[in-house]
């Protein structure tokens, strides 16, 4: 197993192979399974995120018990159908997708975690909407989400991907690092490409905090996933520019870790600080668990 | 040192009913594990939160979560958000406990589950360390007190000294064994083994065929 970006880096470029090679070849030796059952989980989940991409997207959108997010999936469809957006078509489909597929979690249907299921829309905000951009094929969309997974792998064993241990920055900040370095493959780069991508995206949001309203998964997470994809946008379009981030990936993996281990528990998914803490956010978990807590005291 | 994440489909996945693959999934997970240990039908259910866990349960869906999984649900099933009503409906006590303290063993998504019958009672500690994956950090059933280093997969096996040297061959040729420890209650032995990579369920049959009281989580 792959212990550091380098290493992985190393792999496939000695080995003059893509990522999602390398990766498969890992599977299939850690799992003791064939090209085929490997290869064809994948599909089952590449799946299960399209069809979270296009119910939230759909009708009037999907929204949450608690009524706190849902439907702006559409309202950005809409938007984009009827306005000339500022940011441009294609970090606004991104953008649409992450949202659709995060609020889809958020009503509690089926969703694909990637690598976590707060940070579930980043990855497919990305690949969706490159499936238009770059015409990616079904098998190419698939090899997405392995080197997507490679990376992802390294860095929850060396660092974490839970908002509890680490805050926002090792959920959507993994997930828009993730995402950066699949889609420099998709458009044909390097995997050194892939690599310096995934460390300025995780860069750009290092510090990011876990604070959400009432402890649910719905704000900010939903828009954190927006974030997530344009973000992994900018940095896979400055990898492939030829831009660096000069800190190297596994130093920024290490530096994130640092930054969750130091994070008070108050910004580390429990509902107590940052946004959480405000009038607005308390006043918001008065009104969803007010009644309940009564009932449980 | 043992990997944690040893699949790709621990980070693209689970497959899952929302909203937190930790505090729902990695729930779902704790509860088939103690169910795995139990392996007898279930009166009552005792759960223990700490930390992240006894602060956001109630939003996360963790309740129906963990007990989807003592039910034998999967993650993905649609039953998931009802558990605890269908566990209710089937007669099965079910209390929740948020702790004030902190996590017995360190990690801040810290869930201990009691099951019990009328005959038996086991108990189980587990960690939701991300992405629906766990820890399995303390079991005590039947007079063990068994204390792995966390990561899965884990095989608990009840047996004789003499049989686990052969056993060890046996699972030696399917699997790398990061950790191994061996427990006694009163004139039983138990042995422990932290394992490399997940059996196939081919391989966990043959292992079960030369130890039958065997526990794969």
């Amino acid at each position: 197993m792959y212990q550091t970006i380098a290493e992985l880096v190393t792999a496939a470029t000695t080995q003059q192979r893509r990522l999602s090679d390398v990766m498969i070849a890992q599977e299939m030796a850690a799992t003791n399974q064939t090209y085929d059952e490997v290869w064809s989980t994948m599909e089952r989940q590449l799946a299960v995120m399209a069809d979270a991409v296009k119910r939230g997207s759909e009708g009037e959108g999907v929204y949450s018990q608690t009524g706190l997010t849902g439907g702006e999936a559409v309202k950005l469809k809409h938007y984009r159908e009827q306005h000339q957006s500022l940011a441009g078509d294609t970090i606004l489909a991104a953008v649409q997708n992450a949202i659709a597929t995060n609020e889809v979690n958020a009503a509690m249907g089926v969703i694909c975690a990637t690598p976590t299921a707060g940070s579930s829309g980043t990855l497919p905000g990305v690949l969706f909407m490159l499936k238009e951009r770059l015409d990616l094929d079904h098998n190419a969309m698939v090899r997405f989400l392995f080197t997507a997974g490679a990376f992802g792998m390294i860095i929850a064993n060396n660092a974490m991907i839970a908002g509890a241990t680490g805050g926002c920055q090792a959920e959507v900040g993994s997930a828009s690092g993730m995402a950066a370095a699949a889609a420099v493959e998709a458009a044909g780069g390097t995997p050194e490409q892939s690599a310096e991508a995934l460390a300025m995206a995780l860069s750009n949001l290092l510090g990011l905090v876990c604070d959400p309203i009432a402890g649910l998964v719905e704000l900010p997470c939903v828009k954190r996933n927006a974030v997530g994809a344009g973000n992994a946008l900018i940095a896979a379009d400055m990898a492939l520019a030829g831009c660096t981030n000069k800190i190297p990936a596994d130093e920024v993996v290490g530096a994130m870790k640092a930054i969750g281990e130091n994070l008070p528990s108050t910004l580390r998914e429990t509902g107590l600080g940052g946004l959480a803490a405000t009038p607005t956010g308390i006043k918001m978990k008065m009104k969803i668990f007010g009644k309940q807590m009564d009932l449980d005291s | 040192m043992s990997a944690n994440y040893k699949s790709v489909f621990d980070i693209i996945g689970p497959v899952m009913i929302g909203p937190s693959s930790s505090h729902t999934a990695g729930a779902v997970a704790i509860g088939q594990a103690a169910r795995q240990v139990f392996h007898e039908p279930v009166l009552g259910i005792e759960v223990h939160y700490y930390e992240s866990f006894a602060q956001t349960h109630l939003g996360h869906g963790t309740d129906y979560a963990i007990i989807s999984g003592v039910l034998g649900f999967d993650p993905a099933d649609a039953r998931v958000p009802e558990a605890v009503t269908i566990a209710r409906q089937q007669g099965i006590q079910v209390h929740f406990i948020e702790e004030t303290g902190v996590s017995p063993v360190g990690h801040p998504n810290t869930a201990i589950v009691q099951l019990k019958n009328a005959k038996r009672q086991i108990r189980l500690t587990g960690c939701s360390i991300g992405g629906g994956t766990i820890e399995v950090r303390q079991v005590q059933f039947d007079g063990f007190n068994i204390k792995p280093p966390g990561s899965l997969p884990l095989v608990l096996a009840r047996m004789t000294p003499s049989l686990a040297t052969q056993f060890v061959q046996r699972l030696g040729q399917f699997t790398g064994i990061n950790h191994r420890h061996q427990y006694t209650a009163g004139t039983q032995t138990l042995f422990e083994y932290s394992l490399n990579q997940r059996l196939r369920v081919t391989e966990q049959r043959q292992l079960q065929q030369l130890v039958p009281d065997l526990i794969y989580l």
